[in-house]
């Protein structure tokens, strides 16, 4: 019998039982190589940002809208110019499911000194002598009943693959695009099922229903 | 092209359509996958460094659900409070919940919270500010009001602590004595005859320590005293050496009768003559281990086996056999719950039952004395219904002109005769401190909004202690959801600051607490360890001393109920595990979580025999209309062998006029129908007295209830056996 790789095809073995199997696992390469033309095809942009060894990052590209935010925070300006790494201030990427906005105390820990004159370092003063915290939207977000733990993420492609933090935007970009080149975040993935998905097929991710719908 | 459906061809279309679905379905946008910039998210300005967004931090408190005092854990996140556990380290729960607790949640998160004080304009209740509330509130009770003396009442239902002590503090400010506490659920009779009959009102039961427990009516799982902690001890009271056994003599089967080895149903009223049968019994064959003097032998001999089978309606040799279980499985443990405690000569029920706990020698084994805290200010004002008679009186009588209710619904609980609702009519000036637009508040003045149990601070003193007497502590888990609305000390702080200056200088009751926990005696470490302590672990010991018991007999007259031809039925107001006495009717949670007996969900309904269905000729679902003397209600009904053929059982809770959406024209309210009888030595309200009539509307609706069918329809899932049987293979089993 052959082995198969494929995390996904695994899974459908599970439920398949006899020749059918088999039949099902000859049909299943060329429905592959039909359903991956279809979607890469129009998709050629992309990639700007280097993939991470190993990875193989899934295809499907998004058009968000702009949104407005309180504060039109320059991710270019941090991550780009200044190569500050993703994971200091969204610190809670590495730790819990979310990766949390980083806390008004963390912006003003550098900019009570750095770029003070700005009008937009003047407005987060503004709101921390208020002893307030921006109330900013959500760009990218998951329906409730998706359990997404970007720990689980962050564990398996930089910490288990040996990948330099100091590079984490490259595995971020995967799901959130070049954010380094964006001013406030824009979705720019579909972050839909079939996005997650195809993206657990290509990597070895978990196929059970349960591990995102419980 | 003909396809044949096989199950291959079948299994092929699945699977090719599951493939489909998985590479492109899930593609498909939906308004759910592409919400972008909709929802807010706030970052922490400064985060605690053990706060991680996305992982939960649980913080002790306690709970309110009923008056028990269990010590919760709630798992906050993001500055949420989403699921609520017993904490492991209070004595009372032992880390465990009921449902009740479990449910508070959708208490606090519930959409008909009051958000703002309201006040009476014009015959309306109408949102005001705080400030004009507060204006209002000084006007009315301020020392410059003129209220002074008895004109002043308050009604809380069961409180301790130190919210106990400010509503003391509040009274004696305006000189009043007036502080009705009011639960309907309650075992007043029962905590009397042990205060007198023992020298204790709440002693310690040793359920481990009992051979049988002997229960007359005591629903002790479910709505008897300290549930939780009654359960713990019930599972070791089970998993002895020798499996202890439960008795339970009741009319209507309860929770706990459902677990029992011998059920027994029993003419209501009559179970002080059983009590009595028994004793006679007992002292007549000499088994009892503490002797009586002659005279109450003499009293006893007039219930011999014959005269208690004819009041009782139970064989005479299935009481020799309860005896005789009794002094088998010594030491035994009796207890006597609403069934037999609320009627009119429930005092002297109890008083009969506990007489076997004398008679058995239980005193000192299984039932023991309890520790009490040394405040006494601290210690729990228990609920009763003698305080909502009272009430009721006093506005009749046109004796109050203030009243502040605190999450008391009497206006629900109380029976239509009282006409409690024209009587709140009579006085002056209502305040209301609610949570939820209930009966009672909507009928005040002033509606104070206030805080749920998880936004607010307190300081809880059960009033049955297993162990050493601790304060349980009630810390919010959250911040007030409203801005509006106000703590139950703190509005306490706000009356107290209008009638004195002594409390300016408590900015709140959080300070109050602070520095009351400070100046507790015995207190180690400084003021701020120690209050990192209590909040840490949700309790803090209090001094306590433990006195023995000092049994000794009462004198009591057994009368045993008249029998009434216009109404021949007895009406049976069942408490539930769930609803309560109807304060939890708005929680979903608890609405959905069928009875434990008849699994009836959502509704109200009256469980009758099948031999008195058969007379009336009516089945599951049919609509009854059950009569007092003072009303009548109309409920469909459920047809068990779990109720005495002579009473009907009809489960209070629901039958809400308003109180959110979720309760609100939901069910019947068995109460407003009860006739004003009297427990004759307490002065409770004998709320299993009633006698009604019963007759068949002929209107028939499903009744819907989990589980449609009561039989397995022969599929035997579930293997039954006879006791002989089983005895008899027990008995081959060991001959091999």
């Amino acid at each position: 019998m052959r082995v198969v790789k494929n995390a996904f095809c695994r899974n459908l073995i599970c439920y398949v039982r006899g020749r059918f199997k088999m039949n099902i696992l000859k049909q299943l390469p060329s429905l592959f190589l039909l359903a991956v033309v279809a979607i890469i095809l129009p998709a050629t942009s992309f990639a700007k940002l280097p993939v991470p060894p190993g990875i193989h990052p899934p295809p499907g590209e998004y058009d968000g809208k702009h949104v407005q935010q309180p504060i039109e925070f320059p991710h270019f300006r941090h991550v780009r110019d200044m190569k500050i790494n993703c994971m200091y201030c969204h610190t809670y990427a590495r730790r819990s499911k979310v990766a949390g906005i980083p806390p008004t105390s963390k912006c003003m820990g550098c900019h009570k000194v750095i770029a003070t004159d700005k009008p937009r370092i003047k407005l987060l003063t503004k709101y921390w002598k208020e002893g307030k915290s921006p109330v900013w939207k959500k760009v990218h977000d998951v329906p409730d009943f998706v359990h997404f733990s970007h720990e689980k993420h962050i564990r398996r492609f930089v910490f288990k693959a040996n990948f330099p933090v100091e590079k984490v935007q490259e595995v971020c970009g995967i799901c959130h695009g070049e954010i380094r080149q964006m001013t406030t975040a824009r979705k720019v993935k579909p972050l839909n099922m079939g996005f997650c998905r195809r993206c657990h097929a290509l990597n070895g991710g978990p196929g059970d229903c349960w591990k995102c719908h419980k | 092209m003909s396809l044949k459906i096989n199950r291959r061809n079948f299994l092929r279309m699945l699977g090719w359509g599951s493939a489909g679905t998985a590479l492109t379905g899930c593609d498909m946008p939906s308004y759910i996958t592409e919400e972008e910039g909709k929802e807010d998210v706030v970052s922490y300005l400064i985060p605690e460094e053990y706060v991680i967004p996305g992982i939960g931090v649980w913080y002790s408190s306690t709970c309110t659900a009923c008056e028990a005092g269990c010590g919760l854990h709630g798992r906050v996140r993001e500055g949420r409070v989403l699921k609520l556990e017993g904490n492991p380290e209070s004595p009372i729960n032992n880390g465990n919940t009921c449902l009740m607790g479990q449910a508070q949640l959708q208490g606090h998160y519930n959409p008909d919270r009051i958000t703002a004080p309201m006040m009476r304009k014009a015959g309306h209740l109408q949102n005001v500010s705080w400030d004009e509330a507060a204006a209002e509130l000084k006007k009315h009770i301020g020392s410059d009001s003129g209220l002074k003396g008895e004109r002043f009442g308050i009604l809380t239902g069961t409180v301790s602590g130190h919210q106990a002590v400010l509503v003391d503090e509040l009274l004696d400010k305006v000189g009043s004595k007036n502080h009705y506490v009011h639960e309907t659920v309650n075992t007043t009779v029962w905590n009397a005859v042990c205060r007198d009959m023992l020298g204790e009102d709440n002693p310690k039961y040793h359920f481990e320590k009992a051979g049988v427990i002997l229960s007359f009516g005591s629903d002790f799982l479910a709505t008897f005293g300290s549930l939780v902690h009654n359960m713990g001890e019930y599972a070791k009271f089970r998993r002895q050496e020798q499996r202890g056994m439960l008795v339970q003599i009741e009319p209507k089967m309860t929770m706990t009768g459902g677990s029992a080895d011998l059920w027994v149903p029993i003419v209501p009223g009559t179970e002080g003559a059983l009590a009595l049968g028994i004793a006679n019994f007992i002292l007549e064959k000499g088994w009892n281990s503490v002797d009586v003097p002659d005279t109450v032998k003499n009293t006893l001999k007039q219930y011999n086996l014959v005269a208690v089978e004819k009041i009782t309606g139970i064989d005479a040799n299935k009481i020799k056999r309860i005896a005789s279980i009794l002094t088998e499985r010594s030491p035994s443990l009796v207890l006597a719950g609403a069934s037999a405690t609320n009627q009119e000569n429930g005092y002297d029920a109890a008083a009969a039952i506990m007489l076997l706990n004398l008679l058995m020698g239980n005193v000192g084994k299984t039932i023991d004395g309890a520790w009490k805290a040394n405040e006494a200010a601290l210690r729990p004002r228990q609920g009763n219904t003698k305080d909502l008679l009272l009430l009721a009186k006093a506005m009749r009588d046109k004796k109050l002109d203030v009243l502040v209710t605190v999450n008391s619904n009497p206006a629900f609980t109380a029976p239509d005769v009282l006409q409690f609702s024209d009587g709140l009519g009579n006085v002056g000036f209502k305040v209301a401190l609610s949570m939820f637009p209930d009966e009672t508040t909507l009928q005040a003045d002033l509606v104070l909004p206030l805080s749920h149990a998880m936004e607010d601070w307190g300081t809880h003193i059960a009033a049955y202690q297993p162990t050493e007497a601790f304060v349980g502590f009630q810390q919010p888990l959250m911040e007030n959801l409203y801005k509006d609305s106000r703590g139950f000390g703190d509005m306490m702080l706000t009356m107290l600051k209008t009638r004195s200056a002594d409390y300016d200088k408590f900015p709140d009751y959080y300070s109050y607490l602070q520095t009351a926990m400070a100046n507790m005696p015995g207190a180690t470490g400084t003021a701020e360890e120690r209050w990192n302590d209590i909040l840490q672990h949700g309790m803090t010991k209090i001094k306590s001393t433990k006195k023995p018991l000092s049994p000794r007999l009462v004198d009591f007259k057994f009368k045993v109920p008249q029998v009434n031809t216009e109404y021949p039925m007895y009406l049976l107001p069942s408490a539930r595990l769930g609803m309560w006495d109807g304060r939890h009717a708005n929680i979903p949670w608890l609405q959905e979580a069928p009875d434990q007996i008849s699994k009836v969900v959502w509704g109200s309904w009256a469980e009758i025999h099948p031999k008195r269905a058969e007379e009336l000729g009516v089945k599951n679902g049919d609509y009854v209309k059950i009569t007092s003397a003072s009303g009548s209600i109309e409920v469909q009904i459920y047809v068990h062998h779990g109720v005495h053929p002579d009473a009907i059982a009809v489960p209070f809770g629901q039958g809400h006029q308003e109180f959110g959406r979720y309760a609100k024209n939901r069910g019947v309210n068995p109460l407003k129908i009860l006739n004003p009888l009297m427990e004759r030595r307490t002065g409770e309200l004998a709320t299993h007295a009633t006698r009604v009539a019963v007759t068949n509307v002929h209107k028939h609706e499903y009744l819907v209830k989990m589980g449609g069918s009561e039989s397995q329809v022969g599929r035997r899932f579930i293997r039954t056996t006879t006791p002989d049987a089983l005895r008899r293979t027990r008995r081959a089993e060991k001959e091999v």
